[in-house]
C-alpha cells in the first residue's frame, strides 16, 4: 500500500491576521510512528484539528487514508482514534458506561484488549469518571483509543502532566497493545514535548515552528547527521577554519560545536590541531529539537 | 576487569548507530561472551520492545537481521532461540563479516589517535579475555 496515511500539502490555517499553520507539507507512510514536535503555539494542535475536520484549512490540502476529512468525515473518523491533551468524559458516567458508550460508535471493538488494559491500569469499571485522577482519565482515553484497533492513532500531548509511572505505561501500551496488529495497519501520529520519552518509538518526525515545517527527517538519519563535537587542547585553541561548524563555542581550552553533516571533515581539521581529547556524538531527537534553529540555518 | 555476563540491552541514541543495529550487536556480543547459550531463548519481540521503549518494528527488524545472519532462529509459536556456533556461512563470507567490524575498529582507533602497535595489543588482550571466559565455562 503506497497511499500515505496522512498527507498535507501547503496546509494553512489563518485566525484573524495570524497564520497558525502556514504552508505545512508532510507525509506519513503506513505503519510508521511519526513525531510532530514544536514549541507551544507553533501550530501542532491546529494541524491536528485540520486532520480531524475540527477545523477547516484556509489553504492547501489535507488527506487522511487518501480521503478528504471534510468530504469523507465518517470514513476517515471510523478508521482512526484520537487522544487529545485535555481528556474529557461525561462526569456522571462510570468507566464501564463510558466504554460501552464509545464502543457503540465503533464497528470493531476488541473486548479482550479492553479487559486486559483495564486490569493492567487497575481501573475500577464502577467508578464515575468525575472521580478519576488525571492519569486514570488518560488511561481510559487510551483504552478507548486502542480497543477499536484503529489504523491510525493520533496523540496530542498524551502524557503531559502525568507521573513517570503512568507515562511509562502509556508508551508501553502503545508499543504493546497497539503495535501488535498488522504493521501496515498500525500508524501513530504523536505530537509531544516529551521527546526524550518517545525517542525509541519515533521513526520519522517533523519540527514545526511558527506554523511552518522547518525540519522533516527519518529519526535514524537525523541522529546520524546531526552531531556534537567536543575538543580539548593543551592550550587555548588556535583560530581554525571550521567551515560548516554550527553554534561554535569556546570555553577556555575547549571547543564545542554542532554540525549538520560533514562531521568527518571537521574532525580531520580538529585532529590536525593535535587536541588532547576529541569526541563526536550524535544528538538525540530532543537535542535536535532544541538546537533546530542552529542546525537548519546553513544548508550544507 | 569485568566482562558483561548479563544479557542486558541498552540503547544509546547518542551513538549515531541505529537502534536496531545496536540490538543486533548486543545479542551477538551476548552470544560471544556466553551470556546467552545456544538453544536458549531470546526475549520475545513485544516484551523487549516494551522494556526498551522501542518501536516494535525496530526490535522486529533486529531479530530479522539476526535471523538472516544465522545467529538466531525462530521456532513457530515458541519464540526465538540462539543457534549454535556452527555458522552456515562459507569461510570467505565469515571473514568478510569480521573485516567489516575490524574496519570500524580501525577507524575508531585512528580517530582516537590509538597507534597500530597499541591497537594490536588491545586486540590480543580482548581475544585472550574471551578465550579465558570460554574455558571457565567448561
Amino acid at each position: 500500500m503506497n497511499t500515505p496515511i496522512i498527507e498535507t500539502k501547503g496546509l494553512s490555517r489563518r485566525f484573524g491576521k495570524t497564520d497558525a499553520v502556514n504552508g505545512l507539507s508532510l507525509s506519513v507512510p503506513p505503519g510508521r510512528c511519526y513525531g510532530f514536535f514544536g514549541r507551544n503555539g507553533a501550530g501542532k494542535t491546529t494541524t491536528i484539528k485540520c486532520l480531524l475536520n475540527l477545523l477547516r484549512p484556509t489553504a492547501g490540502t489535507v488527506r487522511v487514508f487518501g480521503l478528504d476529512p471534510r468530504q469523507d468525515e465518517v470514513s476517515v473518523k471510523s478508521r482512526l482514534c484520537y487522544v487529545p491533551d485535555a481528556v474529557a468524559f461525561y462526569p456522571w458516567m462510570t468507566v464501564r458506561d463510558t466504554l460501552n458508550y464509545l464502543a457503540s460508535f465503533r464497528p470493531k471493538w476488541n473486548g479482550e484488549v479492553e479487559a486486559s488494559l483495564l486490569q493492567r491500569f487497575e481501573l475500577d469499571p464502577g467508578k464515575k469518571t468525575a472521580d478519576l485522577s488525571k492519569g486514570q482519565k488518560t488511561q481510559l482515553a487510551l483504552i478507548s483509543a486502542i480497543a477499536p484497533e484503529p489504523e491510525l492513532l493520533v496523540l496530542d500531548e498524551p502524557t503531559s502532566g502525568l507521573d513517570p509511572i503512568v507515562r511509562r505505561e502509556f508508551i508501553e501500551t502503545v508499543i504493546g497493545a497497539y503495535q501488535s496488529g498488522d504493521p501496515e495497519k498500525r500508524t501513530v501520529f504523536v505530537s509531544t514535548h516529551l521527546i526524550a520519552e518517545f525517542e525509541g518509538l519515533i521513526d520519522e518526525f517533523t519540527i514545526i515552528e511558527q506554523g511552518r515545517g522547518v525540519l522533516t527527517m527519518d529519526a535514524d538519519a537525523a541522529r546520524d547527521r546531526f552531531k556534537r563535537i567536543r575538543a580539548r587542547f593543551a592550550q587555548a585553541p588556535p583560530d581554525l577554519n571550521l567551515a560548516g561548524a554550527l553554534d561554535l563555542r569556546r570555553k577556555g581550552r575547549e571547543l564545542e560545536l554542532l554540525c549538520n553533516g560533514g562531521s568527518e571533515e571537521l574532525l580531520e581539521i580538529l585532529r590536525a590541531a593535535r587536541p588532547e581529547d576529541l569526541r563526536c556524538e550524535s544528538l538525540s531527537l530532543e537535542e535536535i529539537f532544541v538546537a533546530c534553529k542552529a542546525l537548519t540555518q546553513a544548508a550544507p | 576487569m569485568t566482562v558483561d555476563i548479563f544479557m542486558v540491552f541498552q540503547i544509546d541514541f547518542k551513538s549515531g548507530k541505529p537502534a536496531y543495529l545496536q540490538l543486533v550487536e548486543q545479542v551477538r556480543y551476548a552470544a560471544a561472551s556466553g551470556a546467552i547459550k545456544p538453544g536458549e531463548a531470546l526475549p520475545s519481540i513485544r516484551p523487549l520492545a516494551e522494556e526498551l521503549r522501542l518501536n516494535r518494528n525496530t526490535v522486529a527488524k533486529a531479530y530479522a537481521e539476526l535471523e538472516s545472519l544465522g545467529v538466531i532462529e525462530t521456532v513457530g509459536g515458541k519464540g526465538c532461540f540462539l543457534k549454535d556456533n556452527q555458522s552456515p556461512f562459507t569461510r570467505q563470507v565469515r571473514h568478510k563479516l569480521v573485516i567489516k567490524d575490524i574496519d570500524q575498529a580501525v577507524v575508531t582507533a585512528h580517530q582516537l589517535q590509538v597507534d597500530a602497535a597499541t591497537f594490536l595489543a588491545l586486540v590480543r588482550e580482548r581475544l585472550d579475555l574471551f578465550a579465558e571466559r570460554k574455558t571457565h565455562e567448561k
